[in-house]
């Protein structure tokens, strides 16, 4: 393994686990359980409609981050500093999503209440009451991903970047279902959890326990990684050229 | 006969129905069952909160949404906590 090949796959890692570290989808997840077994909906029923929504999410995920990437293989088009305007972007937007995140990721009170705007998060609690069945639940994981776009979107370009400057098309599949499978981890985790009979109820009170520890470390890990890219992808081919 | 308690659903759009003692029992049941309560318990025990929840909201005029899950959350709480806790966080957890 090239140096290139161990930083990018560091990169897209790095930037998963922070995609994985943003709530929506869990919050969306945790409400559709509770709302389906409260409707006596069976069991297996319960897991077939948050498989389908965490195959929603997974789907949106995995298109966007492959248009991501076809997008900067179509600008990058190999040249040196395309890749580093591309990278001092992705740090300068990750730095401010990361500020972002510590002031307003969370509002102020109790519960999980995220920044999305209030109407929007009502609506997404009727539609959540409303699934009933796995074409709807995928819809609903489609939707987390995009609606939380806003700051999902710095490191799914960083990763990106590290997808299309891995060496064959192997490696870049490697990295883009890598991506894909770190992001959706704690989805899984509350369908296991779910499945395995926990109560809803104290996976929400965990979630509100620790929601300023995740918050405060999503923020943080964003701007590590700002920090860490503008390094490895600016600083590192000025010093050192292409690898 | 006491006039129907008017419920302001939104302050934004001051969409109000009337209080219906039904629909509450209906919403406390199934937060009940989404902790895997047993049917006959979850039943028994909407009915009580709703009614504790009827009585309190008996000599207002006009009541909010929120003080429907602040005042049913309170009284679910002697009753199933976990629940409770639930009940009053379904609007907060996105």
């Amino acid at each position: 393994m090239t140096p290139v090949i161990v930083s990018s796959f560091a990169i897209i890692t790095f930037a998963a686990i922070i995609h994985a570290s943003f709530q929506l989808s869990v919050s969306v997840l945790t409400m559709l359980s509770g709302h389906s077994l409260g409707r006596k909906t069976a069991h297996r029923k319960v897991l077939r409609l948050m498989g389908s929504f965490i195959n929603g999410s997974i789907v949106a995920t995995a298109l966007l981050l492959a248009s991501l990437s076809y997008l900067l293989i179509l600008k990058i088009n190999f040249s040196t500093s395309s890749e580093q305007l591309v990278a001092a972007i992705a740090s300068g937007l990750m730095i401010g999503l990361g500020i972002a995140t510590w002031a307003f990721y969370y509002r102020r009170g109790g519960g999980t209440s995220l920044w999305l705007p209030r109407n929007f998060a009502r609506y997404l609690n009727t539609r959540t009451k409303q699934t009933k069945n796995s074409a709807e639940a995928f819809g609903l994981g489609l939707t987390g991903v995009f609606a939380e776009l806003l700051f999902i979107i710095g490191p799914m370009i960083a990763a990106a970047l590290a997808i299309v400057t891995l060496p064959t098309v192997w490696w870049q599949l490697s990295g883009l279902i890598i991506y894909i499978i770190v992001s959706a981890l704690p989805l899984l985790v509350v369908f296991t959890l779910v499945g395995g009979g926990h109560s809803v109820a104290k996976i929400q009170k965990w979630r509100e326990k620790h929601k300023r520890f995740i918050q405060f470390i999503a923020g943080g890990s964003l701007i590590i990684l700002a920090a860490y890219l503008f390094v490895d992808r600016l600083l590192g081919i000025s010093v050192y050229g292409v690898f | 006969m006491s006039e129907p308690v008017i419920v302001i659903k939104s302050h934004n759009t001051k969409k109000t129905e009337y209080f219906d003692i039904d629909k509450l029992q209906k919403s406390l049941i199934a937060t009940c069952r989404s902790l895997k309560t047993p049917d006959g318990q979850a039943e028994d025990i909407a009915k009580s909160v709703a009614a504790g929840v009827a009585k309190w909201a008996e000599s207002k005029q006009e009541i909010t949404t929120d003080d429907i899950r602040r005042v049913g959350a309170k009284l679910l709480t002697k009753y199933h906590p976990e629940a409770a806790y639930l009940y009053k966080q379904q609007l907060t957890v996105i």
